[in-house]
């Protein structure tokens, strides 16, 4: 294990081999027909079309190392399902180049399809008609897979996804939870090295979220298998992904530890306080006072002054800490990280 | 041989599948057959006036008859399923995965859906043929039975490749669901002989939209009416179709990698 240097400068840790991802400079833009609203602008569309460029990826580059789980995150429209879309093969880029696991994805190569996948979490792979078992055998015979490794690989996966009880229902008789199960299942069937995930766990209730989290994180750990994945549930990326890829209009905007976004963007912690008896206690000579909820003791007397946020720059949350402490009557004293969900969306807007 | 594994596997899963869905099967066989008896009674309505239509006698055109099923048996077990399939695929951008899977995306298109009763409607097809040729008392050589096969299959393809043409040209025009409407029209002009329509619409059901070479070159060559070389041009439009449509897939395929997003 070495760290490596990206473009922007940021480390990651590459494992064995050479980097399975190489993305440069890959940019696509769309041509989409352009008229105003109202039957005028209709009926001259009609004979003469206005044409527009939507520029959906310009010009990203990044690596990812063999085994890697990225994050790939940006608000909706950012680009994200384009980029997925150019390196799994399915839309020719306008312009740059990638190059995943020694291929050129939109040349299709059979083996090259034979060693990614695609998983999008909005879109069906399974027909809904039939049980997913049988889907599971079109796409052993599709993908050339033998008996004994589709044995192997099946059994693998029935451990980790509970499968057996689900898959010989039709497909449209299953909640979305086991749908989902089932679409990962039959997108991993042929041992993919490369794993792209297009909102793996939307609309999933918390619960089917966090087995489908560890199921991917388990998967990443006994295969090794390259994962780049977007997502918009922060605790997705929080629970797999140690390095991010923030990307908004199409551009790059961070790429890098998560930790390290915290740190860049949001340099700040919050201290969480509980004061005593004290109601009228000021905590903002200590910090920016970003919430306070007041409780109330069970007999409706003002039992404690409830729990205040603090926001302290990180390099001081030691000396504030102390004073706070020293200062005032305090019952109970956390210190947080800011909440992710607002560090990632700082980073868009930076 | 990878082809056989995927035709076989496909035919499995859609064989477990129809048998699901018993009772749709029954009714489906049922109105088949009713379509005949129908069919058979026009027939019959149509010679009670006339002794030949085009030159062809009432045994011939059951046998035509045989020969439309055949090929109507062809788009009923294939073509109209996975054109439903194909369109949904569009729509709801499931044909993505389509695209990722290792295998030729022609193929997988034409065959994801395969409805196995409508061997039901092949075998009443080739009674029809059988019985029509009989009675008919034409003599009939293993040769041209040859050419017949050949060109039945031939005519299959034409039809086919027609069928990949039209629903190809939805990666030009996103708006084209109704694209093969105009086929179904087109096959129900292949039921009569090309000879009984006027020379220009004769040209056009022969030519430009060969339904005709489909259905009747096939029993003109079993009654030995055509020669070797028209035989063999036949064939050639049927090998030639076949290529053109799956270049025009192709370039179909790109341009939606090109533009969709």
């Amino acid at each position: 294990m070495q760290p490596v240097q990206t473009r922007n400068g940021t480390s990651r840790i590459a494992r064995n081999g050479p980097d399975p991802i190489i993305v440069d400079g890959l940019s696509k833009t769309y041509r989409v027909t352009d008229r105003e609203g109202g039957f005028g602008a209709a009926v001259r569309s009609f004979f003469k079309r206005k044409y527009r460029d939507v520029k959906a990826v310009q010009n990203v580059s990044f690596r990812i190392g063999s085994g890697e789980i990225v994050g790939f995150l940006g608000p909706n429209g950012a680009g994200k399902t384009t980029t997925l879309k150019m390196l799994s093969g399915l839309l020719y880029p306008t312009g740059g180049s990638a190059n995943v696991l020694s291929h050129t994805p939109w040349e299709r190569r059979a083996d090259y399809l034979r060693s990614i996948t695609l998983v999008m979490g909005q879109r069906n792979r399974l027909s809904w008609d039939i049980p997913a078992a049988d889907s599971f055998l079109l796409n052993q015979a599709i993908y050339r897979i033998g008996d004994a490794d589709y044995k192997r690989t099946f059994d693998e996966l029935n451990e980790l996804l509970e499968l057996a009880a689900i898959i010989r229902k039709p497909v449209r008789n299953l909640s979305l939870g086991e749908r989902m199960k089932c679409e990962l299942a039959a997108a991993l069937l042929h041992r993919p090295q490369v794993l792209f995930l297009d909102e793996p766990t939307i609309g999933l209730d918390i619960g089917a979220q966090v087995r489908i989290r560890s199921f991917l994180k388990e998967y990443n750990r006994r295969s090794g298998a390259t994962i780049l994945l977007t997502s918009h549930y922060m605790a997705d990326v929080t629970a797999l992904c140690e390095r991010i890829i923030i990307i908004h209009h199409g551009q790059l905007k961070y790429d890098g530890k998560l930790a390290d976004l915290s740190r860049r963007i949001a340099p700040y912690k919050l201290i969480a306080v509980r004061l005593g008896d004290c109601i009228d206690c000021d905590l903002s000579r200590y910090g920016t006072v970003v919430e306070v909820a007041a409780e109330y003791g069970a007999d409706g007397a003002n039992g404690d002054g409830g729990k205040q946020l603090v926001q302290v720059k990180a390099d001081e949350v030691a000396a504030v800490t102390a004073r706070i402490l020293a200062d005032l009557p305090v019952s109970d004293l956390t210190i947080e990280d800011p909440p992710i969900e607002d560090v990632i969306e700082r980073a868009f807007h930076e | 041989m990878h082809i056989y594994k995927l035709l076989t596997t496909f035919l499995k899963v859609n064989i477990q599948q129809d048998l699901a869905y018993r009772a749709d099967a029954i009714v489906n066989m049922a109105l088949s057959l009713m379509w005949l008896g129908w069919e058979l009674t026009s027939l019959s309505i149509i010679f009670s006036n006339t002794e030949t239509l085009g030159g062809w006698g009432p045994s011939e055109l059951i046998a035509l008859l045989g020969v439309w099923r055949l090929v109507n048996v062809v788009m009923a077990t294939i073509v109209w399923p996975n054109t439903e399939k194909f369109n949904n695929g569009v729509r709801d951008g499931s044909l993505d995965y389509t695209f990722l899977q290792p295998a030729n995306s022609q193929l997988l298109i034409s065959i994801t859906r395969i409805v196995v009763w409508r061997a039901w409607d092949l075998l009443l097809a080739l009674t029809l043929i059988v019985a029509g040729i009989t009675s008919s008392g034409g003599i009939t050589t293993p040769l041209n039975v040859i050419a017949f096969l050949g060109l039945t299959i031939s005519g299959v393809a034409i039809i086919y490749s027609l069928w990949i043409v039209l629903i190809s040209f939805t990666f030009w025009f996103t708006k084209f669901d109704n694209n093969v409407t105009i086929m179904q029209a087109l096959m129900d002009a292949g039921r009569y002989p090309a000879q009984v329509y006027p020379v220009w619409l004769r040209a056009i059901v022969t030519f430009i939209i060969p339904i005709a070479v489909a259905t009747t070159v096939p029993l003109q060559a079993l009654r030995g009416d055509l020669q070797w070389w028209q035989i063999l041009g036949f064939l050639v439009i049927g090998v030639g179709a076949f290529i053109i449509s799956a270049r025009i897939w192709k370039a179909g395929v790109r341009r939606y990698s090109g533009a969709s997003s």
